[in-house]
């Protein structure tokens, strides 16, 4: 225990704090993610050791994950993939002038959502990598597809977002049936030309943010550019501003929300941005009034980014207590380690019991020092809006560029993918099809095949769903519940519409 | 306006600055000019294949006072920017999975010795593995062939294509050979990742995996009533190799007990008293149309980098064998090495 | 395992040809929704049009066309451009760094609706200080590879 306090000095504390801020300026810009962050310090690890490399490595791994809400809110475009259901709500609020108060709700949610993981993989991250493995490819198929059935309640149109949602799968499945996810190795959806540049098919980021952000340019540019980015009302009236209260009555949503985080962050293979797609369905579907969400609703945030930042503590279970990474950020981190010739696996946490907690008090100090950092430099991050077009939109594609360049380290067919999933956005809007689905579908795609072929591969027989286990009745039993809600909500919300249309 | 030139000014400096900051590439004396990017064949920054590239390169960048830099773009992409700078600023590491790939027939795998030039080979992870669960039957590969060969199914889970293949392929080959017919009791469950190779043994979906020392030694000392519990059984490594690694191992098992796993006290059959072991290589491959002036400047640099002795205890401190080969050897040696399996997997598929 | 061969549920998918076999339950599904939003969707919506209620999309909408096609035309040359002039500075970004400069200014002046001398100065500004901040920090500080 002494060996701890005594790592703990102000380097770690600096090193921290420095790692949460550059953390938080990666997840700011789009395109640019945790991982990349986490993946261009590895190298610096080496020189401060693995204590002090762990707590630059962590503070930025959380600063990351957090700043990818700001482009969310104030700019339609998510920052890093799993902030994309914090557009959902954040968007519309920014554009009613919120945006500072949208940013102040994901903030205290983030803070939340991160402290309840740390607490839970301080306390039962052993017990939980032992439940984890109970999870096998069919129940990691049913858990995509319980997110996946998201899109039912979410689309206006339930059958124009199923539509939506089939062709981001199908997306999604261009390239290769990746040998690394133990397919053949074969490509199929294309042409034989096409197989130097979409080997591995699209990449998820460059995907992201040419259909956020590309194609808002594009459509703006249609629509001759207007002045100010909204209505240029960043000062709001007072009942407009952020205070606690927003919280009351959502803490269900907010413990309910982390707990979904941490879960799925500890799944490996499942992904991270399948964990705030799925707290968000999980407020749609249970709280009492769902109407305003996808309109501005704070409970839409909340449900977004406390389950987002919920992802790093749960992550890192598999990681600490299987030696697996829970998400694309942990498999970099797991270089850390390695880096300085330490093992992960089963017996990591036991044998070294002071990285352990070192790792703990990085984590959680990280957190407060996203909280603080963020809490009262966002009034003027909000301003961001105020920037006159001309000058915005150029740097937005500029940083882009760079994002989608450098998300693969260095792949030039991926700032093309910008550009073509740019103009599918911008096609796609106009002919009525719906984003958010579609995009969902494409995240989620990937693996919702590998795991239902692999499911099937392996029993021979689709039966095997819903005989598989316990834990995969459960799971039926919420896909089933979230789809009889979705189609009930979207019952209720017609007859509402028909009263106000006779 | 006064404001806005004072920006400009400011702004013009620091741009001024920002290039002059770049090196300047005439710097370097050598064939090799300008900044040096090194694609690997693999996407991961925690893999092995990462951590021995950069490990090589920082060498490499200092001594010959380069820019280097070593991007994980994934084969395909590695590939095509080879393929498209033939000026020597592109370079590549990868190990045998480049002709393994190619050999088993996977797309996208090119045959590497004639589409381009092998260069020099720098590590062996000796790590690769086949373990089975702690409470298994099976106490040694023996009791696999010969269970094989009186019928029972054996299950195998390995990433197909490639390095994790090439052990399976191996153990059926002998399998063919000790009990004709039975080879068809091994079969390959087809999986990816090495978590889903742990799950599959979790969950009884498999009697035999392929993993890695560094991968699962933790779970090989976990107590047999754990689910999670495994025992080595395998280690595809030339003894030769296994000599070299540090005397306590990696973890809490020593050299001495790995070696029990490898070569010559695990017998895996080519026919003959041939016996199967595989080292995975490490090794940089360059453009066809280089020139060859920087392939022999890479060997002197790397061959004066080897004879000071640091970067050995860089690689064995992360348990990988240092393994240098100038060019010309490290072609010939893994030319060989490919034509060797080339017959194994050729036999399989009869 | 195989005992049940003979329910409706089994199936068997060759791990040759198992790459396809997720693709054709979409191709499927996708077909299927498809001729559901034609007789749902498109169908009414065709037949508003006709009455006059609706809009065709892109043909029946008014766009700026001047900036849309030169937004298009920029993003392409941009594209193009940064690895053409990359190729020439091998991996030192210097390709991004001076096609940026380029587009920033260029689209800047296109999205301007009045061209003031001061507006465009600060375009002008910006066009040269973010590239390169964005350079130094990335390129140079971060060590990241940029075209």
């Amino acid at each position: 225990m002494m060996d701890v306090l005594s790592s703990l000095d102000i380097t770690f504390f600096l090193l921290t704090a420095l790692g949460a801020l550059v953390g938080i300026i990666f997840g700011a810009i789009p395109g640019m993610t945790a991982t990349m962050a986490v993946a261009v310090c590895l190298p610096l690890t080496y020189a401060l050791g693995l204590e002090h490399g762990l707590a630059l490595l962590l503070g930025l791994y959380v600063g990351g994950i957090s700043g990818g809400m700001v482009p969310a809110v104030l700019l339609n475009i998510p920052g890093t993939p799993s902030s994309i259901t914090t557009t959902f709500d954040g968007y519309p609020m920014a554009q009613r002038g919120e945006g500072e108060r949208a940013l102040r709700i994901c903030i205290v949610a983030s803070l939340v959502g991160g402290l309840i993981s740390a607490v839970v993989l301080f306390w039962f991250a052993p017990m939980l990598a032992e439940f984890s493995i109970k999870f096998s490819y069919v129940e990691k198929f049913l858990i995509i597809l319980l997110a996946l059935s998201v899109i039912a309640s979410m689309s206006s149109n339930m059958l124009v977002g199923l539509f939506s949602g089939a062709i981001g799968i199908w997306l999604s499945l261009i390239g290769t049936y990746s040998l690394s996810d133990g397919g053949n190795g074969k490509t199929r959806l294309m042409f034989d030309f096409m197989e130097p540049y979409l080997f591995e098919g699209f990449s998820l980021l460059p995907v992201l943010i040419g259909i956020f952000g590309i194609s808002t340019v594009l459509i703006e540019a249609e629509r001759g550019i207007s002045g100010g980015l909204k209505g240029t009302n960043v000062e709001v009236s007072k009942e407009k501003r952020f205070s606690l209260s927003v919280f009351k009555g959502g803490i269900t949503n907010l413990v309910r929300s982390s707990f979904i985080g941490t879960f799925v962050g500890m799944l490996p293979g499942v992904g991270g941005s399948a964990a705030s797609v799925l707290a968000y369905t999980q407020e749609k579907n249970l709280s009492r009034d769902s109407s305003q969400m996808g309109k501005g609703a704070p409970q839409g945030l909340i449900a977004s980014e406390s389950s987002n930042n919920a992802l790093t503590g749960g992550a890192l279970i598999p990681l600490l207590s299987l030696g697996i990474p829970g998400d694309s950020t942990t498999a970099v981190l797991i270089g850390a380690f390695t880096l300085q010739g330490i093992q992960v696996g089963p017996l990591f946490i036991p044998e070294n019991q002071d990285t352990w907690y070192v790792m703990m008090a990085a984590l959680v100090f990280a957190n407060f020092v996203m909280f603080f950092l963020m809490f009262y430099a966002i009034k003027h991050i909000a301003k961001v809006v105020l920037v006159p077009k001309y000058i915005l939109f150029p740097i937005i594609v500029m940083m882009c560029v760079i994002g989608a360049y450098a998300i693969n380290y260095g792949i030039m067919f991926d700032v093309w993918t910008l550009l073509i999933f740019g103009i599918i956005g911008y096609i796609i809007q106009k002919i009525g099809l719906e984003v958010a689905p579609l995009i969902i579908g494409f995240i989620l795609g990937g693996s919702a095949e590998v795991y239902f072929v692999k499911s099937l591969e392996s029993f021979g027989t689709y039966s095997i769903f819903f005989t598989k286990s316990p834990i995969a009745v459960v799971l039926w039993g919420l896909i089933a519940a979230s789809i009889a809600l979705s189609a009930f909500i979207g019952f209720k919300s017609r007859k509402r519409g028909m009263r106000n249309v006779s | 306006m006064k404001t806005s030139r004072l920006t400009f000014g400011l702004v013009g400096s620091a741009f001024m600055a920002s290039l002059a900051l770049a090196p300047i590439a005439a710097a370097a004396d050598g064939p090799l000019r300008g900044n040096v990017r090194v694609v690997i064949g693999s996407t991961s920054t925690g893999g092995d294949t990462y951590q021995n590239a950069s490990i090589v390169v920082d060498a490499l960048s200092k001594k010959l006072d380069l820019n280097m830099k070593v991007d994980a773009v994934g084969f395909s992409s590695a590939y095509r920017a080879l393929d498209r700078d033939p000026r020597g600023n592109t370079l590549m590491i990868f190990h045998d999975q480049s002709y393994l790939g190619h050999l088993y027939g996977v797309e996208g795998y090119k045959d590497p010795f004639t589409n381009y030039t092998v260069g020099p080979t720098i590590a062996i992870n000796p790590g690769n593995a086949y373990l089975v669960p702690k409470d298994s039957p099976y106490q040694s590969l023996d009791d696999i062939i010969k269970a094989a060969g009186e019928g029972k199914t054996i299950r195998v889970a390995i990433q197909p294509g490639g390095v994790s293949e090439i052990g399976y392929t191996a153990l059926k080959n002998a399998i063919r050979i000790e009990h004709p017919g039975a080879e068809d009791n091994l079969v390959a469950v087809n999986t990816g990742s090495q978590s889903d190779k742990n799950q599959l043994l979790f969950d009884d979906q498999a009697d035999l995996i392929n993993g890695s020392v560094q991968a699962n030694e933790q779970y090989t000392r976990l107590p047999e009533s754990d689910q999670k519990a495994m025992r080595f059984i395998w280690l595809t490594a030339t003894s030769e190799t296994l000599q070299q690694a540090p005397e306590n191992g990696l973890g809490q098992t020593d050299r001495a007990t790995l070696l029990e796993y490898a070569e010559p006290n695990v017998k895996v059959t080519m026919g003959g008293d041939k016996n199967f072991a595989f080292d995975k290589e490490f090794f940089f491959l360059y453009n066809k149309k280089m020139n060859p002036a920087i392939i022999k400047q890479i060997d002197d640099t790397l061959e004066e980098i080897y004879a000071e002795g640091a970067i050995q205890k860089v690689q064995k401190k992360s348990f990988f064998i240092p393994d240098f080969k100038p060019s010309s050897k490290a072609q010939s040696h893994l030319k060989e090495k490919a034509d060797r399996y080339e017959t194994i997997i050729e036999s399989i598929n009869k | 395992m195989e005992s049940g061969t003979t329910s409706p549920l089994s199936v068997s998918i060759d791990f040759q040809t198992s790459h396809l076999f997720f693709p054709h339950i979409i191709n499927w599904t996708i077909g299927l929704l498809f001729v559901l939003v034609l007789v749902f969707r498109v169908v009414p919506f065709l037949k508003k049009v006709k009455r006059g209620e609706r809009a065709l999309p892109f043909i029946g909408e008014s766009m700026d066309g001047f900036r849309f096609v030169g937004t298009l035309v920029l993003l392409v040359a941009y594209f193009y451009l940064m690895s053409v002039v990359g190729d020439y500075f091998p991996y030192t970004g210097y390709g991004f760094l001076f096609t940026s400069i380029g587009f920033l200014f260029l689209m800047s002046l296109l999205y301007m609706h009045t061209r003031t001398k001061r507006k465009i100065i600060v375009a002008g500004i910006n066009a040269l200080l973010a590239p390169a901040l964005a350079w130094v920090v990335f390129a140079k500080l971060f060590y990241i590879t940029l075209p």
